[in-house]
């Protein structure tokens, strides 16, 4: 865990022309965004927009009908979200999707998953080694921990926890995969003022200390234009705004769309 | 053991026997917490693996005329095929969806493996003799079934070995979270696909185990995965979600009916082993509804 420092490199992940449709209805129309390392990203728009669609394509939760991604120069055939998360992506819900009920320090070993090789036969047989291993990971997972200011509720099942908190495990738990991407959904939905500046700081620590470049949903303009690099903007499922936040911030169509003009 | 009059004597002899029964009613529960703890579905389908497991061992036995060792290890694999089946064709489609619906599912499945296995390997009752003991041991004036033993002994076996799979190790953990929430146990890493293989394997497992012991007792035969009914009284003392609570649940249902049999049966007419077990999970659904071991369902206002 050592200070990489902050810089902004090549475009990681390209999105080109993407179209998304359940039915009828058109989630993602012909969206194009790219993603550069080491940035933070915003995807922001209005409630419906389409961004925890995009986030989710990315995932590999959902596979658009059209267009394309590449990740990391490979561009990608419909994937599984596993096989996401075995590249590299960690993401965040909106709605906290943790394990309700296991611990913190459970719940963020669970992001180690990918890292720990003992499988099936070896962990039921080669007991002694398994447990080597476990202790391996469960340093770095003290580590984020410290991190997170979270020592308090290390052993505390997370359905316990308050709202806020449990954003924070879940933070912590897709960081234990040591991500290069990070997909943040709305990190700082329902949280109050306090809750909301101390999750601002961690994005931006996680984000300079170990040069993980995030990617992060919000429907609140406020906060997101001060901590990211670039925005996009979301509309009924179609870019309507790109660029540094200054620029974003004078757009018209994203002026329109945030204050209900010609809706 | 003189010092103990006939009657006390009796007693114990009537407790263990109970006990003994129980653990085998353990191993069936086994099965279902197994499954509902990794991935939230009840599996109506428990029963029907027993028999078939049973069935598949017995068949493979008499067909291909091998030893019994033999016959176990095709018949783990088969079980392999089968959880590898399941998974692909029924559970692999249904990711995400209620848990009314996963349980729907298995009850489709409980129906063609039962189907399946009568149509592959008849439904004569069988014998099933893997030269396990039968005689009864004498302990001072106790007698002990022992096959009894054995079961319990292996029941108890098996407990440990998968308490500690589930609890400290990577797989077990995957296999909890999976059972929390399908799409975050994806989004860390998990194979939804391997991990439902593994966890119908496993159940598949001690369906073999628990379908051996009740087969060597009642013989291989349809009402085998009605003993799975059993189970559900086991199931609601000991929670869900429980192991300990399981083998708990099973041996304290075991020695209440026999007990329950022998000191109140005359009071009732008789024939309270049939019912007793049911009356006592409904006086626990009423009193302590997750169980005792089950975890308490904590909802946030």
């Amino acid at each position: 865990m050592e200070d990489q420092g902050r810089q902004i490199g090549d475009v990681l992940l390209e999105v080109e022309n993407i179209s998304l449709s359940f039915g009828a209805v058109r989630a993602i129309s012909d969206v194009s965004f790219d993603i550069k390392k080491g940035e933070i990203r915003a995807i922001i728009g209005p409630n419906g927009a389409g961004k925890t669609s995009m986030l989710n394509c990315i995932n590999g939760f959902y596979h658009p009908q059209q267009g394309t991604i590449t990740y990391k120069g490979n561009k990608r055939s419909a994937m599984k979200p596993h096989e996401a998360a075995e590249q590299g992506i960690a993401r965040t819900f909106q709605n906290v999707a943790l394990f309700k009920g296991m611990s913190t320090l459970d719940n963020i070993m669970t992001g180690r998953n990918l890292k720990m090789k003992s499988g099936l036969l070896s962990s039921m047989l080669w007991w002694g080694m398994a447990e080597k291993e476990e202790l391996e990971h469960r340093r770095y997972v003290e580590d984020i921990i410290d991190f997170l200011e979270i020592e308090a509720i290390r052993k505390t099942p997370v359905g316990r926890l308050p709202y806020g908190l449990q954003k924070r495990v879940e933070l912590g738990r897709a960081l234990a995969a040591e991500p290069e991407l990070l997909l943040l959904d709305e990190p700082m939905a329902g949280m109050n003022l306090e809750e909301k500046e101390d999750m601002c700081r961690f994005i931006l620590d996680v984000n300079d200390e170990f040069g993980t470049t995030i990617c992060l949903i919000e429907h609140d303009m406020g906060v997101v234009m001060d901590i990211s690099d670039r925005v996009m903007v979301l509309d009924y499922g179609g870019k309507i705004g790109d660029g540094v936040p200054e620029e974003v911030r004078a757009n018209q169509n994203v002026i329109d769309a945030y204050l209900g003009g010609g809706h | 053991m003189e010092f103990l009059s006939d009657d006390v004597l009796f007693f114990i002899e009537v407790l263990i026997s109970g006990l003994l029964t129980g653990a085998l009613y353990s191993l069936v529960a086994l099965g279902f917490v197994l499954i509902f703890k990794a991935s939230g579905v009840f599996n109506f389908a428990q029963g029907a693996m027993m028999l078939f497991a049973a069935l598949s061992l017995v068949g493979i036995q008499e067909t291909l005329g091998v030893h019994w060792t033999i016959a176990f290890i095709l018949t783990v694999v088969l079980m392999i095929i089968l959880a590898w089946c399941v998974e692909k064709f029924v559970l692999g489609k249904l990711v995400n969806q209620e848990p009314i619906i996963l349980f729907m599912a298995t009850i489709g499945i409980t129906f063609f493996i039962d189907g399946f296995g009568q149509t592959i390997w008849g439904s004569d009752i069988k014998t099933l003799d893997i030269g396990l003991p039968n005689g009864s041991i004498d302990f001072g004036g106790i007698f002990i079934d022992e096959l009894a033993l054995v079961a319990g002994l292996v029941a108890a076996a098996m407990v440990v070995g998968l308490a500690i799979f589930f609890n400290k190790t990577r797989i077990g953990r995957a296999l909890r979270a999976v059972a929390d929430d399908h799409q975050a146990a994806m989004s860390v890493g998990i194979s939804l696909r391997n991990i439902w293989i593994i966890v119908w394997t496993v159940a598949g497992l001690v369906g073999l185990v628990a379908g051996i012991m009740w087969g060597s007792q009642l013989g291989v035969q349809f009402s085998l995965s009605l003993i799975a009914l059993k189970a559900l009284p086991v199931l609601m003392l000991g929670g869900f979600t429980s192991i300990p609570g399981a083998i708990l649940g099973g041996l304290i249902i075991g020695a209440g009916e026999k007990l329950a049999e022998i000191y109140l049966g005359p009071f009732f007419g008789g024939a309270i082993e049939n019912w007793f077990a049911y009356m006592l999970a409904m006086v626990f659904l009423l009193f302590r509804p997750q169980g005792l071991f089950g975890e308490k369902i904590i909802e946030r206002v």
